[in-house]
C-alpha cells in the first residue's frame, strides 16, 4: 500500500535534473505544456516524446515509474481512442462493423490526441519525480506571490501545503500500523456488505483523527516556540538561487520543443 | 518448535528505490511457557520481527513457525492464529476508538462472533487479570484513565482474546515507575500463574531481565546474540559493545565482584542483591 503514495512523487537522485532550480523547473514545465498544445504534426509530437524519454534517462528514473505514472490516464486514453475511432468521419474507410465505420481520419486524430496526452503527463512527471515535495511547494509558492495583492495570504498557503505534504507519509504509515494493530484484535476490513465495511473503518478512523489532532497541536506549539507568527516575514535556510545552468536548461528544452513545432515530415 | 523463525528475512518495499532490509536471516525458537525478551536499540528490527509472529507481516524470505507448522497465507488460518497469539503494539492506547472501556475490551471477543453474555464474561475476566476489576471503569471513557491504566486496559483489550501467547512491543515506553511496576506484576502473573508464553521487546534491560528465560539480541536487523537468559547476560562486555547495559543492580554486583569480593553477579532484582550482599557481609565478619 505504501507504494501507492510514491505515485507521481519524488524519487531521490543526484542527477542534473534533480538539481535544477525548482522555480525554473516549474516555469519550464508550464511553457512546455503550452507549446505541446501548439504542436500540430505527428512527427513533432514523436520528437517531443523522445525528448521526454531522453530527460528521463538523464534523471536516472527507472522505466517502471514512468509506466506507473501513466496508469491513471489509461482509461481517459482508451475513452478518447474509442470516441475518435468510431465517431469521427473522413478519410478512407478502414473497416466496418454493422453500421459503425472506422475511418482513417478518426484513427489519426485519436492517436494524435493520446500521444499529446502522454507527452503532457510525461513532462509533468519529470518535474514531480525529480523535485522534493518541499521544493515543489516553495516553487509554487513563488508563483502564487502576485496573488498577495488580492488579499490571499500566499506564504501561509504555501506553509499549509508544505505541512500537509510533510504529513502524508506519516499518516499513511500510522494508518497501516493501526490497521495491523486492529487486525491483531480480530478486526475484519474486507468482508461483508458496504455498510459493514464502512463500520469496520471506525476503529481505524477514530484513532487516526485523535493522533492527527494531537500532532497538529504539538506542531503548532513547536512552531510558535521557534518564533513562527502568521503574517511575519520568513527567511529560509536554503536559498534557491537560480544559476546559469537553470536558465541554460530552460532555453535548451524550449528550443528543442520549438524545433519540434517546425518538424513536418 | 513452539514459536520461532527459520532464516527469516524481511525487506520493506522490495523492488523500489525505497527498499530497506529490516531483518536478515533470523532463526530462533522459544519454548511454550517461556518469558522471552527481544532486545536491541531502536531501529534494530524488533517491531518488524514481532509482527511476523502472528502473521501481520509476511516474510520476504524464510519461515515463521508456530507449533511446528509454518505460518501460511490462508486468511482463515491467520484469523485463528491471531486468536491464539495476542499482540500488543507499541503505545497500544493510541488504538482506542470506543466510548467506554467496556466496548474497547469487548472489541476482540465481539470480532470473534461470541454471544454478548460470553463477551461480558471475557471483559470481566480481562479486567480481573489486569487488577482493575473493582474500580468500576467499564462505563468510563478510555481517555479519562491515567497513563498506566490506559496501558493496562489496552493490554486487557488483547487478553480478552484469551491468547496462549502474549507478545508486547516495548510495553514500558512512556510509563512512570508505578506504571512499570504494575505492568511487570501483571506479566509475571500471566506467565507464572496462567501459563502464558510471554514475549516482550525492549531497548533497555530493566525489570524484564529478572523474568527472562530466553533472550534475543538484535542489531541492525541481524540476530547478534541468542540463548538462555543467564548465558546472554553473562556476556557483559559484548552487550556493552552493542550499546546495551545490564540493569543497574547487576552492574553494581559486577562492581563489587571486580573489587575482589566473590559475589554472584547474575542478580537482577534489589531483593536478590540485598541477599547476596548480606551473605557477603556475614561471611566476612571475623
Amino acid at each position: 500500500m505504501s507504494r501507492s503514495i510514491t505515485l507521481g512523487q519524488y524519487i531521490p537522485g543526484e542527477s542534473v535534473i534533480h538539481r535544477l532550480n525548482p522555480r525554473l523547473k516549474i516555469l519550464t514545465l508550464v511553457l512546455v505544456l503550452v507549446l505541446l498544445f501548439l504542436l500540430e504534426t505527428f512527427s513533432g509530437l514523436i520528437f517531443a516524446l523522445a525528448l521526454a524519454l531522453a530527460i528521463f534517462t538523464l534523471a536516472g528514473i527507472p522505466f517502471s515509474y514512468l509506466l506507473r505514472g501513466l496508469r491513471p490516464i489509461l482509461y481517459i486514453a482508451l475513452f478518447a481512442l474509442v470516441i475518435y475511432f468510431f465517431f469521427t468521419s473522413g478519410g478512407v474507410v478502414l473497416f466496418r462493423i454493422g453500421f459503425i465505420t472506422v475511418e482513417s481520419e478518426g484513427v489519426e486524430q485519436g492517436l494524435f490526441i493520446v500521444a499529446r496526452l502522454v507527452a503532457l503527463v510525461l513532462f509533468s512527471l519529470l518535474v514531480t519525480l525529480t523535485t522534493t515535495p518541499l521544493s515543489l511547494t516553495h516553487g509554487m509558492g513563488f508563483f502564487l506571490k502576485p496573488l498577495r495583492y488580492f488579499g490571499l495570504p500566499t506564504d501561509e498557503v504555501a506553509m499549509i501545503m508544505t505541512v500537509a505534504l510533510r504529513f502524508i507519509p506519516t499518516l499513511m504509515e500510522e494508518s497501516q500500523r493501526l490497521m495491523r494493530a486492529q487486525l491483531a484484535r480480530g478486526a475484519d476490513f474486507e468482508t461483508g456488505s458496504i455498510f459493514r465495511r464502512a463500520r469496520s473503518m471506525v476503529p481505524l478512523i477514530v484513532p487516526l483523527f485523535v493522533s492527527a489532532f494531537r500532532r497538529a497541536d504539538e506542531l503548532a506549539l513547536a512552531m510558535e516556540a521557534r518564533g513562527f507568527r502568521i503574517g511575519a516575514k520568513r527567511t529560509r535556510m536554503h536559498r534557491d538561487e537560480i544559476m546559469f545552468r537553470d536558465w541554460a536548461a530552460l532555453v535548451f528544452v524550449l528550443a528543442l520543443i520549438v524545433l519540434a513545432l517546425n518538424i513536418n515530415i | 518448535m513452539f514459536i520461532g523463525t527459520e532464516q527469516l528475512t524481511h525487506i520493506y518495499m522490495p523492488g523500489t528505490p525505497f527498499a530497506t532490509k529490516a531483518l536478515q536471516d533470523i532463526s530462533f525458537s522459544f519454548k511454550q511457557g517461556e518469558f522471552a525478551l527481544i532486545i536491541g536499540p531502536s531501529g534494530s528490527g524488533k517491531s518488524t520481527l514481532i509482527q511476523h509472529l502472528n502473521g501481520l507481516l509476511k516474510p520476504t524470505d524464510g519461515k515463521v513457525i508456530f507449533e511446528g507448522k509454518s505460518i501460511g497465507k490462508d486468511k482463515r488460518d491467520l484469523l485463528h492464529l491471531r486468536r491464539r497469539i495476542g499482540l500488543v503494539f507499541q503505545m497500544p492506547e493510541e488504538q482506542f476508538f470506543s466510548e467506554t472501556v467496556f466496548d474497547e475490551i469487548a472489541f476482540a471477543p465481539r470480532n470473534q462472533g461470541l454471544a454478548e453474555t460470553e463477551v461480558e464474561k471475557r471483559v470481566d475476566g480481562a479486567l480481573e487479570k489486569i487488577g482493575l476489576q473493582g474500580l468500576d471503569l467499564k462505563e468510563r471513557h478510555p481517555f479519562q484513565l491515567s497513563a498506566g491504566q490506559k496501558r493496562l486496559v489496552a493490554i486487557a483489550a488483547v487478553l480478552s482474546i484469551n491468547p496462549e501467547v502474549l507478545i508486547l512491543d516495548e510495553p514500558t515506553v512512556a510509563l512512570d515507575n508505578t506504571g512499570r511496576k504494575n505492568l511487570f506484576e501483571l506479566l509475571t502473573e500471566l506467565n507464572r500463574e496462567e501459563g502464558l508464553t510471554v514475549i516482550i521487546s525492549t531497548h533497555h534491560l530493566d525489570e524484564a531481565a529478572a523474568l527472562a528465560s530466553s533472550v534475543l539480541v538484535l542489531k541492525q536487523g541481524e540476530l547478534v546474540m541468542s540463548g538462555p537468559a543467564e548465558d546472554v547476560f553473562s556476556e557483559r562486555d559484548q552487550l556493552y559493545n552493542l550499546g546495551l547495559a545490564l540493569p543497574p543492580v547487576t552492574e553494581i554486583m559486577h562492581g563489587i565482584f571486580e573489587k575482589g569480593f566473590s559475589v554472584n553477579t547474575s542478580v537482577y532484582t534489589l531483593q536478590e542483591a540485598r541477599r547476596e550482599i548480606n551473605k557477603l557481609i556475614r561471611r566476612d565478619k571475623p
